[in-house]
């Protein structure tokens, strides 16, 4: 089905629990029919184009228990619910894990960071517009990759690990996490499971119509970041055409440990340049045990760009993701 | 139940063919299952009026050449992990099955030409055939067969024409994926690209028909002489006479 706008929302069902089991219930209930709510940056778009069709929303903001950012003796937990805004304004946040903050504040416009979630910017779905405008490609269940033909455009889309589909992780939140070594905390009706943020986000060799490991009937409840990375040195930027209300071209979350120049531990996570934010392991090695340097961000950059495997339009994403690295590296 | 061919809008709006209607695995499933579970009872109730069961013990003779063999379990497991790697998405299965699936694909392909050369130049390639005659042989216990049964031919010759089909369509969409060989130019037109997604998708299903079959067979008490053989190459002198016709079939005897 291709998309016709018809910018009003169709005749849904509307669901909003104030409970978790309730909630959790209908989830099970409903299933594939049941569209879960958090802000509904991500939902209204699909719906008033008819490009989903789910029978019922469910919208998890009236759930108290899904809100707020609370500390915790190994660290603080974020509600799913947790409006972005919330998060880039927490002192709690800003003093311990301040890469997230900033992650936080720089996702799309102030009036969406005032109603989406932690959660919805988590679990949003591809940007790719071949598969926002409605036309059946891999990811909506089809045979074909439009943005990867030879007319394709593809200029934000993937330069590492497309399996068919191309797309890329849309999440600004979501490379902060991984490189937070954060925890997703996932309910459903069967109880609770938590995920490391590294395999929430799953590509589309193993999953191409989901990003998330998220199964039918489970809700992404909670973020739980650990004491490990508290105040660690943190590096962020996103580089986007426009400052306001775009999405990453590509994105660096690193957070390093350092003491007297010399670099003890770090971890780094790129978004936009993969399916799934793209953990750096060849450059944290690399900086492993050794001292911060020009020469060391010059030496270590070209990690990050090994085994690429740009598109006819993304070229320009591997020097990108290079100077990232090193500006991460500089400091 | 639903459709049988799956139908999408192609870029420009049209209507094309996506592919098989995946609803039509359970079809199969189901069908396969109650037809086997169908002739498991009916050779149940038949079990007592056999009375001979010829001897595995005394001379024996080679049925399948080692070679013959290897090719035999090699195309087995291909067959079966690209059947697993196919349908465990369909079923809902999340991990990484395309390279598997295609690797095996490739492998399938490599030994199945290995196979077409071998049968036609170093292989009794007449004993496959089927005649008009092989036809009467079901209904007929006076009719013995050469090296290979009515069934046995029907399998082989059923699974030629399917593998076949998986195989082209399969190299075709093949190309529609990067690899180590090429990147792909997903430059197909679209109702070609379902049409061939369609006749995989159907090839697919009579191969989980076959393979299915072929199993069940392959471990049924009257035919477990012809597994070991495929195992150990031969079969006894004493198997051969009850099954087989030695004008037809003169075989060497196994060491």
């Amino acid at each position: 089905m291709v998309a016709t706008s018809h910018d009003v929302m169709p005749d849904i069902e509307l669901y909003q629990p104030t409970d978790e089991a309730n909630a959790l219930s209908l989830a099970n209930t409903l299933g594939k029919d049941g569209w879960l709510v958090g802000g509904g940056q991500d939902t209204y778009g699909w719906l008033k184009d008819r490009n989903k069709t789910p029978a019922a929303m469910i919208e998890l903001k009236q759930i108290d228990s899904w809100k707020g950012i609370k500390e915790t003796p190994t660290g603080i937990e974020i509600g799913a619910v947790t409006t972005l805004t919330e998060i880039a304004n927490s002192t709690l946040v800003k003093g311990k894990f301040e890469i997230l903050s900033k992650a936080a504040s720089i996702v799309a416009s102030p009036q969406i960071r005032n109603v989406g979630t932690l959660g919805g910017n988590l679990v949003q779905d591809a940007r790719c517009w071949y598969y926002r405008r409605g036309l059946d490609c891999y990811r909506a269940g089809g045979n074909i990759c439009y943005a990867d033909s030879p007319e394709g455009l593809n200029r934000e889309h993937a330069i590492f690990g497309a399996s068919r589909c191309v797309a890329v992780s849309p999440s600004d939140t979501a490379p902060a996490l991984v490189a937070l070594d954060a925890t997703m905390v996932v309910s459903s009706n069967a109880g609770e499971r938590l995920i490391p943020a590294e395999e929430f986000f799953v590509g589309p060799a193993i999953d191409i119509v989901n990003m998330t490991a998220l199964k039918e009937g489970e809700i992404l409840t909670a973020v739980r970041i650990p004491n490990d990375w508290a105040n660690a040195e943190f590096y962020w930027e996103k580089v986007a055409d426009r400052n306001v209300w775009d999405f990453a071209l590509v994105s660096i979350a690193a957070v390093m440990k350092v003491s007297n120049g010399q670099i003890q531990d770090s971890r780094f996570a790129c978004g936009a340049v993969e399916c799934t934010p793209r953990r750096l392991t060849s450059v944290e090695n690399a900086l492993q045990g050794q001292q911060r340097s020009e020469g060391l961000a010059e030496e270590v950059s070209g990690l990050a760009s090994a085994g690429a495997e740009p598109l006819n339009y993304n070229h320009f994403k591997l020097p990108l993701i290079e100077n990232l690295v090193k500006r991460a590296v500089r400091g | 139940m639903g459709e049988i061919v799956r139908y999408k809008r192609d870029v420009w709006g049209e209507e094309v063919i996506l592919g098989v209607s995946w609803d039509l695995l359970w079809v199969v499933a189901v069908s396969i299952l109650v037809l086997l579970a169908a002739h498991a009872i009916i050779m149940a109730a038949l079990a007592n009026k056999k009375i001979d069961k010829p001897s595995g013990d005394g001379a024996r003779v080679v049925r399948h050449e080692a070679v013959d063999r290897w090719f035999h379990w090699v195309m087995a497991g291909s067959i079966l992990v690209l059947i697993a790697t196919g349908v465990a998405p369909i079923v809902g299965l999340r991990f990484a099955w395309l390279e598997l699936h295609w690797i095996s694909g490739v492998l399938l392909t490599f030994i199945t030409l290995f196979h077409i050369v071998r049968s036609l130049f170093w292989q009794d390639f007449k004993s496959m055939i089927l005649s008009p005659k092989d036809f009467g042989e079901p209904f007929d216990s006076s009719l013995m067969p050469g090296k290979y049964t009515f069934e046995q031919k029907g399998m082989h010759w059923a699974v030629t024409v399917v593998v076949l089909a998986v195989i082209v369509t399969g190299l075709l969409m093949f190309l529609q994926i990067d690899s180590p060989f090429w990147e792909r130019t997903n430059s197909m037109p679209e109702n070609q690209l379902g049409l061939v997604f369609l006749l995989h998708g159907l090839s697919t299903l009579a191969l989980v028909a076959l393979a299915s079959t072929h199993i069940y067979f392959a471990i049924r008490p009257e035919k477990l002489f012809y597994t070991r053989s495929m195992f150990k190459g031969w079969i006894s002198e004493d198997e051969m006479k009850a099954n087989h016709n030695p004008e037809l079939w003169v075989p060497k005897q196994a060491d």
